[in-house]
């Protein structure tokens, strides 16, 4: 019998009882969307990563010092993280041959009467875009899917070269309201400011910027700040820094080969406990004044986090799928008992067992892929509301859809596969007596 | 075997020998047919007579290729059917066999020309399925019902659809089990008139009845009792 003639004794089967075959169904339709839902949890937490550590490529290891809670107060744990240690590292390390470089400091801004307090960011030149990205903010009214480019972020002027970041010139970037505070409107490209204590070249102004995520835009402050090299910025900020009382930079390393990740987190350890002299504790655990972070090691994390909450989807789409293809497995079983004769008349007009394995079976796929269908369409009504119960972290996959719907189907070819042999392996004779 | 085989060449449409049939019921043993020595000539019209209990069902359901005997040689077309697998079975009784049966065995979800044409799909026919069908519902004398179901139709239309079915595929030979057993005797008269027609136009046929006036349509009466042919 060709296909479109089993499919059409398949529907008849199922339409005979419409009722039936939604309630089989049913076990399907929670399974599938079940599935589709913890497929979002996934998706979503690697979305919510991606969009938060946009500044932290797959090839980068972010770097920090370590802070330790002393009387309610963050401190620093061991030795700074100094802008040396960056410095020095693309030498030193294997397998990093570039850093990016930012410190973070209050200081005070004045033009002429003009006194502003403001956060202070020292960078090296790349690293500039890298803590503006950092920020979570884009060019107001950019295009969601435009790619960010360094041009983009510049409003007049430019931004300062990597010889003045190694030489620690006085040189300045303004953000865009910092811009307009201090100069109200005069054109500030070339005029001298005061930044602490240091006299200071404006050499250009950042574009207007807005965070990215909407709800944010009302309380942070994107075109708020100052930007200079990072060396003139710890000069700048502190006074006469020493080895030990320097400030803590934050170093971005770039990798040099992606797939050797763990392995350059090891070598940057290594070349940071020989310069701060970190010794072992009595466990031989290293005592480490510092961190190392790569997008994996927060992808981890975060999908560490929504395990528990996948395992139990997992676990509601199995038991789901288990009923649903016992439903299938009933509901097919029944139906060959009730069409034991149709099965005889069909067998002596001349349907082979591969015939009558191949309409039943096909019955019980369209059950399950009917059920596939409106699971489908649950599971895409369940992702917000796996994400009300997830922190938001929640996005459909589309790949679910399929993948989904291919596992719908399965179930119904796995258990309605004993129904369709029993079905073919009736006697003719006995089939056709049947009342 | 393979002697034998040379023997049979067709000559007689239907030859049967020594075909036996045993039933097993929990231990007992049933003996339901005693070797039984049948021929069936090309055109032959034959009723097989006999009380119930005698065998005469168990020998259409093996000269249908609905059951396999358990000792003895069957030859149809010159074929060694007995030997067959099931799957081979079903091909047999798809082309070259046509059943009509007492309770019609219609399927009640289809059409009349959907009805006659399901042994064409157990073939695999897809080219001029339809007209087939149709083309036998006009040798019925239904061409008017050719979409409607089977139970918007008498008694006597169905085994009409039934007896196209059975003609659709044009089998080597039809076998009629009570074909006339559900019906009143003016419906019962006409499907047997239609039988005989069919086999003036050269159609095999065997007739299951215990009915002598049945019976009487046919050139040739076999009788049987206990499993034999008498």
């Amino acid at each position: 019998m060709s296909l479109l003639n089993t499919i059409h004794a398949a529907l008849h089967g199922i339409t005979a009882n419409k009722l039936r075959a939604t309630l089989t169904a049913l076990g399907i339709i929670i399974g599938v969307a079940s599935v589709i839902a913890t497929l979002a949890l996934g998706n979503g937490a690697r979305t919510a990563v991606e969009a938060r550590f946009r500044f932290l490529g797959s090839d980068q290891i972010q770097i920090g010092a370590k802070q330790a809670l002393e009387d309610g107060e963050l401190v620093p744990f061991g030795k700074p993280l100094s802008y040396e240690d960056g410095l020095l590292m693309p030498q030193a390390v294997e397998l990093v041959d570039r850093v990016e470089m930012a410190i973070y400091g209050d200081g005070k801004v004045r033009r002429g009467r003009v006194v502003l307090d403001m956060q202070i960011t020292g960078v090296a030149a790349d690293a500039l875009l890298t803590v503006i990205d950092q920020a979570e903010v884009q060019p107001v009214g950019w295009p969601e899917e435009e790619p960010l480019s360094e041009e983009a972020f510049i409003g007049q002027g430019r931004i300062f070269t990597p010889a003045e970041v190694l030489g620690g010139a006085d040189v300045c970037v303004l953000g865009y309201q910092t811009a307009e505070d201090l100069f109200e409107g005069d054109d500030p490209a070339g005029e001298t400011i005061w930044v602490t204590r240091q006299r200071c070249l404006v050499i250009g102004v950042l574009a207007e910027l807005e965070t990215t995520d909407p709800e944010q835009r009302y309380r942070s402050k994107p075109n708020e700040g100052l930007y200079m090299p990072i060396s003139t910025a710890i000069r700048n900020l502190y006074d006469a820094p020493s080895e030990d009382d320097t400030p803590s930079v934050e170093i971005i390393a770039n990798v040099t080969d992606e797939r050797r990740m763990a392995e350059a987190k090891v070598q940057v350890a290594t070349y940071l406990r020989e310069r701060h002299g970190v010794e072992k504790d009595e466990d031989g655990q290293y005592e480490d004044d510092f961190h190392t972070t790569t997008k994996q090691d927060i992808l981890g994390a975060q999908q560490e986090a929504a395990r528990t909450f996948s395992l139990l989807l997992i676990a509601l789409a199995v038991v789901s799928l288990v009923v649903g293809g016992i439903g299938i497995m009933n509901v097919m079983l029944v139906s060959v008992t009730e069409r034991t004769r149709e099965i005889g008349i069909r067998m002596a007009v001349g349907a082979c067992q591969r015939d009558i394995v191949a309409q039943f079976l096909l019955e019980a796929m369209l059950l399950g892929a009917g059920g596939g269908l409106l699971g489908v369409a649950g599971g895409v009504f369940a992702v917000p509301l796996a994400a009300m119960l997830n922190q938001g972290m929640a996005l459909l996959d589309p790949a679910s859809i399929p993948l989904a719907f291919g596992v719908a189907l399965l179930t119904g070819v796995v258990f309605g596969l004993y129904p369709a042999l029993r079905a073919s392996r009736l006697d003719p004779i006995e089939a056709l007596r049947y009342e | 075997m393979s002697e034998s085989t040379n023997w049979h060449t067709g000559e007689c449409l239907i030859e049967a020998e020594g075909l036996t049939k045993v039933y097993r019921m929990g231990k007992a043993e049933v003996c339901a047919l005693r070797g039984v020595d049948l021929h069936i000539r090309r055109g032959d019209f034959v009723a097989l007579m006999g009380p119930s209990g005698s065998g005469k069902s168990t020998l259409m359901h093996l000269l249908g290729c609905l059951d396999k005997p358990t000792a003895g040689d069957y030859w149809l077309e010159g074929q060694a059917v007995s030997a067959l697998s099931g799957d081979g079975r079903a091909k047999v009784r798809n082309s070259r066999i046509g059943f009509v049966f007492q309770t019609f065995n219609l399927l009640p979800r289809l059409s009349a020309s959907d009805n006659v044409a399901l042994p064409l799909l157990y073939e695999r026919r897809t080219k001029n399925v339809r007209e087939r069908a149709i083309g036998a519902l006009e040798r019925v004398g239904l061409v008017h019902r050719v979409n409607h179901r089977p139970t918007e139709m008498s008694g006597g239309e169905r085994q009409r659809v039934a007896i196209a079915r059975a003609l659709v595929t044009e089998p080597a030979i039809i076998l009629a089990d009570e074909p006339t057993g559900n019906l009143d005797s003016v419906t019962g008269t006409s499907i047997l008139q239609l039988l005989a027609a069919l086999n003036e136009e050269g159609r095999t046929l065997v007739l299951v009845t215990h009915d002598a006036k049945v019976a009487a349509y046919a050139h040739r009466i076999l009788q049987m009792q206990d499993g034999l042919l008498v």
